[in-house]
């Protein structure tokens, strides 16, 4: 079967996805993208229609960390589902091709047009690029020549999305990141060292159900993931507020799970949907170990220091309170839109905890596996 | 007598170019390129050395 001609469901059914499974995947989906519920139906005729879109997946200054996070990804029933929701035309790290044929097949995605790139790791600029050749030729080059017939840009990583590690100080090769160059496409940034692979597939599931990329914010990452600050979702929460903080590793605050601030958490400054989404199959993140955040999902992390106390405002209760306002009679525009932010809001914190749950649902082995379910 | 070079190099991490000189069917001789630096030891310089597993482990 033809890959550009083929349904993602037909696809999807032939590789042994059942009906349910395919909306079980909508509806979680429907949940990352913190959509109402009822998103999932819409998502999942998109989806059932939709052909799958080719993407060139451009390595340069990486680690590969951002393709393992890709390639780990195993919810829902998914490896597959991720790599299956896109046709994965040129990925170095992945792909049997290699030489002039792996060459060969970006260039047929290209001069086709309409795909996806995406990016992984940034790009060298100093000495006319030569920091980073692939083919012999350079990756400004090689990123200019692979955006310039596609219909989206997305940057995965934060070296791709804010230069990262290379770009750190001194920053020896000149590496600037992906929308640095890239000025006349919609690019999108979902940084991360390295990036969830959660947020990548509610993304390109988002831009097949609604033909475009999701709301971002200022620095171009996706809202429905980078919406929140880390620090107001985490489970440490309350001993922050408590002023009971672990002082150092290993003494009795660290060790009864207290508030990692004061050995350098970077939670207060940094936006992510880690405490939500998690790793490794949802089973942890950073601060549920016992190390603080790190804040890689903000631009020049690096110069923040690991340990360094993050310098955040601190606020008490006010010496007086405003009094209750009584119902709106008529909404203005401002109010309006101050309604829109808090239903927002509500549905974002709504949709995580629906993500949560359904997730949850997700491991067969629990409570005595899927075929019990089946039967009922 | 015929050059060959292979770049990309596929399925490994990194970035890595194999050229090979080959005469009456066998390798005389080769190279082997990466082709793709950070210079993360200059980024490790003058950093609180807490700091040195974060930044090594990505390389």
């Amino acid at each position: 079967m033809n890959r550009f001609t083929e349904g993602l469901e037909s696809h999807l059914a032939r590789q042994g996805m059942s009906r349910r499974e395919f909306l079980k995947f909508s509806a979680l989906m429907a949940a990352a993208l913190a959509l109402p519920k009822r998103y999932a139906t819409q998502i999942a005729e998109s989806l059932a229609a939709v052909k799958r879109p080719p993407v060139i997946w451009l390595e340069f200054q990486d680690c590969a960390g951002c393709s393992e996070s890709f390639l780990r990804a195993s919810r829902p029933t998914a490896a597959e589902v991720v790599l299956d929701v896109l046709s994965v035309d040129y990925h170095e790290t992945i792909m049997a091709a290699s030489g002039n044929l792996a060459e060969e097949a970006k260039k047929q995605t290209i001069d086709a047009g309409g795909h996806l790139v995406i990016v992984e790791g940034s790009i060298p600029t100093a000495e006319d690029g030569i920091y980073c050749c692939i083919g012999g030729r350079t990756a400004v080059d090689i990123l200019n020549e692979a955006v310039s017939s596609a219909a989206a840009v997305i940057a995965v990583g934060s070296c791709a999305a804010f230069g990262g590690i290379p770009k750190a100080a001194p920053n020896p090769t000149g590496a600037v990141s992906t929308l640095d160059l890239v000025k006349d496409k919609p690019v999108l940034n979902l940084p991360g060292c390295p990036y969830n692979v959660v947020n990548l597939t509610a993304t390109v599931v988002h831009f097949l159900t609604f033909g475009e990329l999701p709301a971002m914010d200022q620095l171009n990452r996706p809202l429905f993931a980078y919406g929140a600050r880390i620090h107001d979702n985490c489970e440490r929460r309350g001993h922050f507020d408590a002023g009971e903080f672990a002082l150092q590793w290993g003494d009795e605050g660290h060790r009864k799970g207290w508030c990692l601030y004061r050995l350098g958490c970077k939670g207060p400054v940094a936006f992510h949907n880690c405490p939500s989404v998690r790793w490794n199959d949802g089973a942890n993140w950073p601060v549920g170990s016992g190390h603080g955040c790190i804040g890689c999902s903000e631009p020049d992390f690096w110069e923040m220091g690991l340990y360094n106390v993050a310098d955040i405002q601190k606020f008490g209760a006010p010496s007086t309170f405003a009094p209750v306002v009584g119902p709106v009679q008529t909404i203005a525009p401002p109010t309006a839109a101050l309604i829109g932010g808090l239903t927002g809001l509500a549905i974002g914190a709504a949709g995580t905890a629906a993500y949560m749950q359904l997730s949850k649902k997700d491991h067969p082995d629990e409570s005595g596996g899927n075929n019990s379910e089946e039967k009922k | 007598m015929a050059k060959i070079a292979i770049d990309p190099i596929t399925r490994i991490e990194g970035h890595l170019r194999i050229e090979v000189q080959v005469d009456g069917g066998a390798v005389t001789d080769a190279w082997s390129s990466s082709t793709m630096f950070r210079g993360i030891e200059l980024i490790l310089k003058g950093r609180d050395p807490r700091e040195a597993w974060a930044l090594t482990q990505r390389i």
